[in-house]
C-alpha cells in the first residue's frame, strides 16, 4: 500500500493551515514582531550606549558582589577580550537577544509554573507538552516562526523563547509543590489566607528553585541563539553561520570563543545569585 | 502537681465523643460507628479504614496545662489537630470557648486560629528567610498588625523566653533549644488563650529539655494561658501537666492528675507505664504524714516543736533532704503556723515504695 498519499495530504493540510494563519493573522504576527523587536532594540540600545569597558566594569562589580573579587576581575578581562577580537557589537546583540528571550520566557514561564504548582491536573497536561518542546530538535521552531514572522531577530527571539521557557515552568512548579509540610501546617495553624500562604510561605520556599529555573532558561537561550543565526538573528550566531558558509574557520572560532565567554560569565553570575537566594533562605 | 491558682473553672476546650477515621471508605465506616457502634478492629476489617481517634472526650479549663501522653501511633497528634481543626473530626463535637469548631466558616476558623489558639510544633517550623524577631512577629503580621507594634510585642515575647539578645539573628544560627523558644515566643506574641504544644521538646537533649519544661510551665502559669501538651514521655507529662490523659490506639484510657495516674492506674497498660516512674516528686507530705497525737504517743521522747518544719505540699524528695539535715528521724508538717502532722522515716519509705496502705493521714 502506498502511504505517501496520507503524508502528502497531511503536508498539504499543514501548509494550508500555515498559509491561512499567515493571511488571516497578519495583524497579530505583525504586532508580535513589533513587540519582540521593540524590546530587543530597547535592550540593545541600552547595552550599546556605554563603551565596552563600562559594561566590563559592571560585570566586574557584579562578579565581585555575587562571587568574589577574582571572579569579577576575570569576568571583566574575558569581556574585554571579546572587544579586542573586534566582536563587541555582535557580543552585545547576542546578549540583547538572550536577555529579551529569557525575560519573555520568565514572564510567561514563572506564572504558568506557579499555576501548575497549585493545580495538579494542569501540571499533568503541561508535563507532556514540555517534554515535547524539549525533545523536538530546536531547528523545528525556526520554520513556522520564519513563515509567520519573516527573516530577522523576531523569529530568532520567538524560537529562543520557546526553547528557554520549559525549565522556568518546570522548576517554578516544582518549587511551589515542594513547600515543606510543616510550614503548610504552620500557615494553617496561624490562620493564613490562601494569598498569605502563597506570598509568605510557598513563594519564599520556591525562590531557590525559581532561581535555578532562571539560570537553566538562560543557558537554553544561549544554546538556541546561536542556532538562530540561520534566520538572521544578528549577533554572534549569524557571524558563526556566515563563517561556516564561507569556511572562514578563524572568524568562526573567534565568535565561538566570544559565545563561550558570554555564556560562562552569565551562568556564573546567575548561579551565584541562585545560591545566595538559597543561602539567605537556609 | 495541682495549682492553687486555678480560681476559674471555665471550660475552654470541650471534646465530646470525638472520632477520626482515615481511609477511602471513611464515610461508610463513620455511619457504621454511629449506627451500630463498631469497634476499631471491625472497622479495619469491614471498611479497611484506620481509626485515628476513637470516642475521645476531654475538657481543658482556663489556666490548665493538659497533657496528652501516648506512644507513636496512639492518635495523640491527630487529637491535638482536631482541636484547631487542622484535621476535620469524623464524628463528635469540639467546642472551643463555647463555639462549635466544626460549624465555623473559613474566615471564622482563620480568626480563631489567629487569635485564640496558638500552636508550637516539634519541627519548630521557623521561617529560614526571616530573623528571629520577624519569626516571633509572624502571627501578628498575618493579622495585619503594624510593623512597629508587632515588633514591640514580639520583642517582649522573646524577652520572656530569654532570647532578647538574639532578635536580629536567623534561625539557623540558633541551637535546637533556642529555636524551640522562638517557636514558643511566636505562639505567645499572638496572645492566644490556648496554646497547643505538639511534642515540642521531643527532639531536644535531656538537659535542655528539662530546663524548657520548667520554663514552659512557669511561663504558662504566670501568663494565665491554657495549654494542651502532647508528649510520648510520661515523665514529661508529669512534670508539666496539671492533668494527664493517657492514650492508646486512639482511645483515651485514663484522665487524671499525675498523682492519681501513678497511684491509681486505670489498667495494666497504664500501670506498666507508671512502674518506672519515680514517686519522689509526686507523693506529697500531706498524704504520708501521721497525726500529731499519734506521733506523740509512739515517740514520747521527741518534742514536736523542735522538729524541722515543712509545708504539706513538700514532696518526698524534699522530706528526705530535711530528714537528712535533722538529727531526728521525723519532720513536722506545718500549715498556717500550726503543726498539722508528722512525717516519719517509715512513712517516707512507704511513700517511695508506693505501698497502698498508708498510715491514716490527717485530713
Amino acid at each position: 500500500m502506498d502511504t505517501s498519499i496520507i503524508t502528502d495530504r497531511f503536508d498539504t493540510w499543514t501548509d494550508d493551515a500555515l498559509a491561512w494563519i499567515n493571511d488571516n493573522g497578519e495583524w497579530l504576527f505583525e504586532f508580535i514582531r513589533m513587540l519582540l523587536e521593540g524590546t530587543y532594540d530597547g535592550i540593545l540600545w541600552l547595552l550599546q550606549l556605554p563603551p565596552f569597558y563600562i559594561i566590563a566594569i559592571i560585570a566586574a562589580l557584579l562578579g565581585w558582589r555575587l562571587i568574589n573579587l577574582a571572579s569579577g576581575i576575570l569576568a571583566a578581562i574575558a569581556l574585554i577580550f571579546c572587544a579586542v577580537m573586534g566582536l563587541w557589537a555582535e557580543t552585545m546583540s547576542t546578549l540583547a537577544l538572550v536577555a529579551t528571550a529569557t525575560i519573555l520566557a520568565l514572564v510567561v514561564g514563572i506564572p504558568v509554573g506557579i499555576v501548575a504548582g497549585f493545580v495538579p491536573s494542569f501540571n499533568r497536561v503541561l508535563e507532556p507538552v514540555l517534554d515535547l518542546i524539549q525533545t523536538l530538535p530546536p531547528y523545528i521552531y525556526l520554520l513556522p516562526a520564519i513563515a509567520l514572522l519573516g527573516y530577522g531577530p523576531a523569529t530568532a527571539l520567538i524560537a529562543t523563547f520557546i526553547v528557554a521557557m520549559p525549565p522556568a515552568i518546570r522548576l517554578t512548579s516544582l518549587g511551589i509543590r515542594m513547600t515543606p509540610r510543616e510550614f503548610i501546617e504552620l500557615g494553617q495553624a496561624s490562620g493564613l489566607t490562601s494569598w498569605q500562604m502563597f506570598t509568605k510561605i510557598r513563594l519564599p520556599f520556591a525562590i531557590p528553585s525559581i532561581m535555578a529555573g532562571i539560570n537553566q532558561s538562560l543557558m537554553m537561550a544561549f544554546g538556541m541563539v546561536v542556532i538562530a543565526g540561520i534566520v538572521g538573528s544578528g549577533g554572534l550566531g549569524e557571524t558563526i553561520y556566515g563563517a561556516v558558509r564561507t569556511l572562514d574557520i578563524a572568524t568562526s572560532i573567534n565568535a565561538a570563543i566570544a559565545i563561550v565567554i558570554l555564556t560562562m560569565v552569565l551562568d556564573r553570575l546567575t548561579q551565584s545569585a541562585a545560591r545566595r537566594a538559597k543561602a539567605g533562605g537556609r | 502537681m495541682k495549682t492553687a491558682m486555678n480560681d476559674s473553672n471555665e471550660v475552654l476546650i470541650d471534646c465530646q465523643n470525638v472520632w477520626k477515621i482515615f481511609g477511602a471508605r471513611a464515610p461508610a465506616a463513620i455511619q457504621a460507628v454511629a449506627d451500630r457502634g463498631l469497634s476499631k478492629k471491625q472497622i479495619l476489617q469491614d471498611f479497611n479504614c484506620v481509626v485515628g481517634v476513637s470516642d475521645a472526650s476531654l475538657h481543658v479549663r482556663r489556666g490548665e496545662i493538659f497533657c496528652i501522653m501516648g506512644l507513636s501511633g496512639s492518635g495523640k497528634s491527630t487529637l491535638i489537630r482536631l482541636l484547631n481543626r487542622l484535621i476535620e473530626p469524623s464524628l463528635g463535637t469540639i467546642t472551643v470557648k463555647g463555639k462549635d469548631v466544626a460549624r465555623l466558616n473559613a474566615a471564622q476558623l482563620r480568626d480563631m486560629r489567629a487569635r485564640n489558639i496558638g500552636m508550637v510544633f516539634q519541627s519548630v517550623a521557623l521561617l529560614p528567610n526571616r530573623t528571629v524577631l520577624e519569626n516571633a512577629a509572624f502571627g501578628l503580621e498575618v493579622r495585619g498588625v503594624a510593623k512597629d507594634e508587632r515588633h514591640k510585642t514580639a520583642r517582649a515575647a522573646l524577652e520572656k523566653v530569654g532570647l532578647a539578645d538574639w532578635t536580629a539573628r536567623y534561625p539557623n544560627e540558633l541551637s535546637g533549644g533556642m529555636q524551640q523558644r522562638v517557636g514558643l515566643a511566636r505562639a505567645l506574641a499572638a496572645d492566644p488563650e490556648i496554646i497547643l504544644m505538639d511534642e515540642p521538646f521531643s527532639a531536644l537533649d535531656p538537659l535542655i529539655r528539662r530546663q524548657l519544661q520548667d520554663e514552659f510551665r512557669q511561663l504558662t502559669k504566670s501568663l494565665g494561658k491554657s495549654a494542651v501538651f502532647i508528649t510520648h514521655d510520661l515523665e514529661e507529662a508529669i512534670r508539666i501537666g496539671d492533668r494527664i490523659a493517657i492514650m492508646k490506639d486512639g482511645v483515651i484510657v485514663q484522665v487524671g492528675t499525675a498523682e492519681e495516674i501513678v497511684t491509681k492506674p486505670a489498667d495494666d497498660y497504664v500501670s506498666d507505664f507508671v512502674a518506672g516512674i519515680s514517686r519522689i516528686h509526686l507523693v506529697k507530705a500531706h498524704s504520708v504524714m501521721q497525726p500529731v497525737a499519734k506521733f506523740r504517743a509512739s515517740h514520747p521522747q521527741h518534742d514536736v516543736e523542735a522538729l524541722l518544719r515543712t509545708s504539706p505540699d513538700a514532696d518526698i524528695g524534699e522530706l528526705i533532704d530535711l530528714t537528712m539535715q535533722s538529727n531526728r528521724d521525723a519532720v513536722a508538717v506545718v500549715e498556717n503556723g500550726t503543726v498539722i502532722g508528722v512525717v516519719t522515716t517509715r512513712a517516707l519509705l512507704r511513700g517511695v515504695a508506693g505501698t497502698p496502705e498508708h498510715e491514716p493521714a490527717a485530713a
